[in-house]
C-alpha cells in the first residue's frame, strides 16, 4: 500500500516534470505576442521547412533503414553484433559532431560533394543538407524499431507461406512486412519527431533554409528569451497537433 | 513416390538418413527430441539444404528447387496461422500466392468438409485450439500438395481433442488421397495413424516398416524401447476399448 502511494507520488512528479515547462510557455504568452508571431511569415516558413525536411528524412530513413533491418534480422554473419551496435551510433554521437562529419564528407571540395554537384545537389545551406542531417540523426529509430518488428515475426509463418506456393518476395510483402508494420510505423513517427527537433547538425551543415528550432535559437541569441518564447509556443503547439494523433494512431495500430 | 538420401552436418549434430515414402500413405517419423525429425521435414520442404544427398519426388530431382516450387506443404507445430489474415483470406492464400484464380468450387468443398463456414470471417486469435487445427489443415489442402509435412501437429492438444483429430486426419488422408509425413514423439499417434513408421535416433534411421513388423521383430536400442511402449499402449487401448464397448456376444 505504501509502495503504491510512493509510486503514485513519483509518477505525479514525473508528469509535472514534463507538463509544467510546456504549460508555462503557453501561460506566459500574451495575446499580442501570439498575434505578432502568427503574422510572422519567417516563422511559418521555418515550420514548413522543418516538417518538409523531417518528412523527406523519414522517407529516406525508411527506404534505407527497413531493408537494412530486414537484412540484420534474417541473416547470420560474423560481424552482425558489431553492425547492430553501429546502427545506434547516430544517437550517441554529439550532433554538432554529426554536422562536422557530414560537412567534411559532402562539402563541394570532396569527390562525393563534386559528384552530387553534377546532379545539381549541394548539401551546404540547402534543403538537401537539412534532409541529409535529419536523416542521419533519425535513421537509428527506424532501423531499431523495424529490427524489433522483423525479429517478432515468427519464421514459421514465412516457411508456411513459401510451402503454400509464395515466392520470397510475395512472402515478404504479404506476411513479414504487414506483421512488422506497427513497429516500423512507430519507428517512423519517432524518426520524424527526432528530425524535426534537430539543431546541432543543422547549425554546421545547413543553417539555411532555417528550420523552426534554428529560428528559435537565432531569436534567442539575437533578441533574448522574450523574443524566442512566442515562436517556441507556436512550434510546440503545432508539434503537439501533429504528434499526439500520430502516436495515438500508431499505438492503436499496434494493439489491433 | 518420395525418395531421399540426406546428409547434413552441424558442429554438434549430424543427420544421415535415406528412405522412401509411397504415394497416398500415412508415414510417421517417431523419435526423441533432438533426433533430427523436424530437420528432415525442413530438408524435404526446402528450408534447409543438405550437405550431400538428393530428394526425388515422382522421379524428379527437387533437391535444388525453392520451397514454393516443390508442391510440398509444411505445417509447423504452432500451425503457422497468419495472425493478420481472416480464415477466408488464409484459405485462398495459396491461390493468390501462385497468381492463380481461386477455385471457388474446391474452396466450398474444403469449407464444407472442415466445417469452417461459421469461422470464415474470424482471425486466428478468435478461434479455439481445435478450430485452429482445422483451419491450418484446410489451408494445407487448399494448396493441392503432393505431400503434407506435419510437424507435431497434435502435441499441444488435450487427449480428447487429440483422439478426435486423429480420426479426422485418417478420414482426410483417405478422402483427399494424401501422402502425409507426420513427425511426432507420441507413440499413441504412431499406433493410431502410422501405415509406415520411421524411427529416428540421433540423426540416424533405426527402424523403417509398419507397426506389425515393429512388434514382430523388435529392433535394438531406442527403437526397442519404442516398440515396448507401443505394445504396452496397444494392450491398454484394447483393454480400455473392450471394457467400453457393449458385450452382446
Amino acid at each position: 500500500m505504501v509502495l503504491r502511494k510512493i509510486s503514485i507520488g513519483v509518477a505525479f512528479l514525473g508528469g509535472l516534470f514534463i507538463v509544467v515547462p510546456i504549460f508555462h510557455i503557453f501561460v506566459t504568452l500574451t495575446s499580442k505576442e501570439l498575434l505578432l508571431t502568427l503574422k510572422d511569415r519567417e516563422v511559418w516558413h521555418s515550420l514548413f521547412v522543418s516538417f518538409y525536411g523531417a518528412a523527406w528524412a523519414t522517407v529516406l530513413g525508411c527506404v534505407l533503414g527497413i531493408p537494412f533491418a530486414y537484412f540484420l534480422s534474417r541473416c547470420e554473419f560474423k560481424a552482425k553484433r558489431l553492425l547492430e551496435s553501429i546502427v545506434n551510433l547516430p544517437v550517441v554521437i554529439p550532433h554538432v559532431a554529426v554536422g562536422i562529419a557530414l560537412l567534411s564528407l559532402f562539402n563541394e571540395r570532396t569527390s562525393l560533394g563534386r559528384f552530387f554537384q553534377i546532379l545539381h545537389i549541394s548539401f551546404t545551406d540547402t534543403i538537401y543538407g537539412v534532409i541529409l542531417a535529419m536523416s542521419f540523426v533519425s535513421i537509428s529509430f527506424v532501423i531499431s524499431s523495424a529490427l524489433i518488428g522483423f525479429n517478432n515475426v515468427d519464421p514459421h509463418l514465412e516457411m508456411v507461406s513459401r510451402s503454400l506456393g509464395a515466392s520470397a518476395a510475395y512472402t515478404f510483402w504479404h506476411i513479414t512486412f504487414p506483421l512488422a508494420l506497427p513497429a516500423i510505423l512507430r519507428g517512423a513517427v519517432l524518426a520524424f519527431a527526432r528530425g524535426l527537433s534537430e539543431v546541432g547538425a543543422l547549425l554546421i551543415l545547413a543553417y539555411y533554409p532555417k528550420t523552426a528550432p534554428i529560428l528559435m535559437y537565432e531569436r534567442f541569441e539575437e533578441y533574448g528569451l522574450k523574443a524566442a518564447r512566442p515562436v517556441t509556443a507556436l512550434v510546440i503547439f503545432v508539434s503537439l497537433c501533429v504528434f499526439v494523433p500520430l502516436l495515438h494512431f500508431s499505438k492503436r495500430y499496434v494493439k489491433s | 513416390m518420395l525418395s531421399l538420401s540426406l546428409k547434413k552436418n552441424y558442429h554438434n549434430f549430424s543427420l544421415n538418413v535415406a528412405f522412401s515414402v509411397r504415394p497416398y500413405s500415412y508415414n510417421l517419423l517417431l523419435g526423441p527430441s533432438g533426433a533430427g525429425k523436424s530437420l528432415i521435414l525442413k530438408l524435404i520442404a526446402g528450408f534447409e539444404k543438405p550437405d550431400v544427398g538428393f530428394i526425388q519426388l515422382e522421379e524428379k530431382d527437387i533437391t535444388a528447387l525453392p520451397p514454393e516450387r516443390r508442391e510440398i506443404v509444411y505445417l509447423p507445430q504452432n500451425l503457422g496461422l497468419f495472425p493478420h489474415l481472416r480464415v477466408k483470406e488464409s484459405l485462398i492464400y495459396p491461390f493468390k500466392a501462385k497468381g492463380q484464380k481461386v477455385d471457388r468450387k474446391y474452396l466450398e468443398n474444403i469449407v464444407e468438409e472442415f466445417g469452417l463456414k461459421p469461422f470464415l470471417n474470424r482471425f486466428p486469435a478468435q478461434l479455439s485450439g481445435g478450430e485452429r487445427q482445422r483451419v491450418a489443415l484446410a489451408r494445407c489442402l487448399m494448396a493441392k500438395p503432393k505431400i503434407c509435412l506435419l510437424d507435431e501437429p497434435l502435441s499441444a492438444l488435450d487427449f480428447h481433442l487429440k483422439m478426435r483429430l486423429i480420426v479426422f486426419l485418417k478420414q482426410l488422408k483417405e478422402k483427399f488421397s494424401l501422402t502425409v509425413i507426420h513427425v511426432t514423439h507420441d507413440p499413441l499417434e504412431a499406433i493410431k495413424l502410422a501405415e509406415h513408421l520411421f524411427i529416428i535416433e540421433a540423426g540416424k534411421l533405426s527402424f523403417a516398416g509398419n507397426i506389425n513388423q515393429l512388434f514382430q521383430n523388435p529392433p535394438t536400442g531406442f527403437a526397442s524401447d519404442i516398440a515396448k511402449q507401443l505394445v504396452g499402449l496397444k494392450q491398454s487401448l484394447n483393454h480400455l476399448l473392450s471394457n467400453l464397448l457393449p458385450k452382446n456376444g
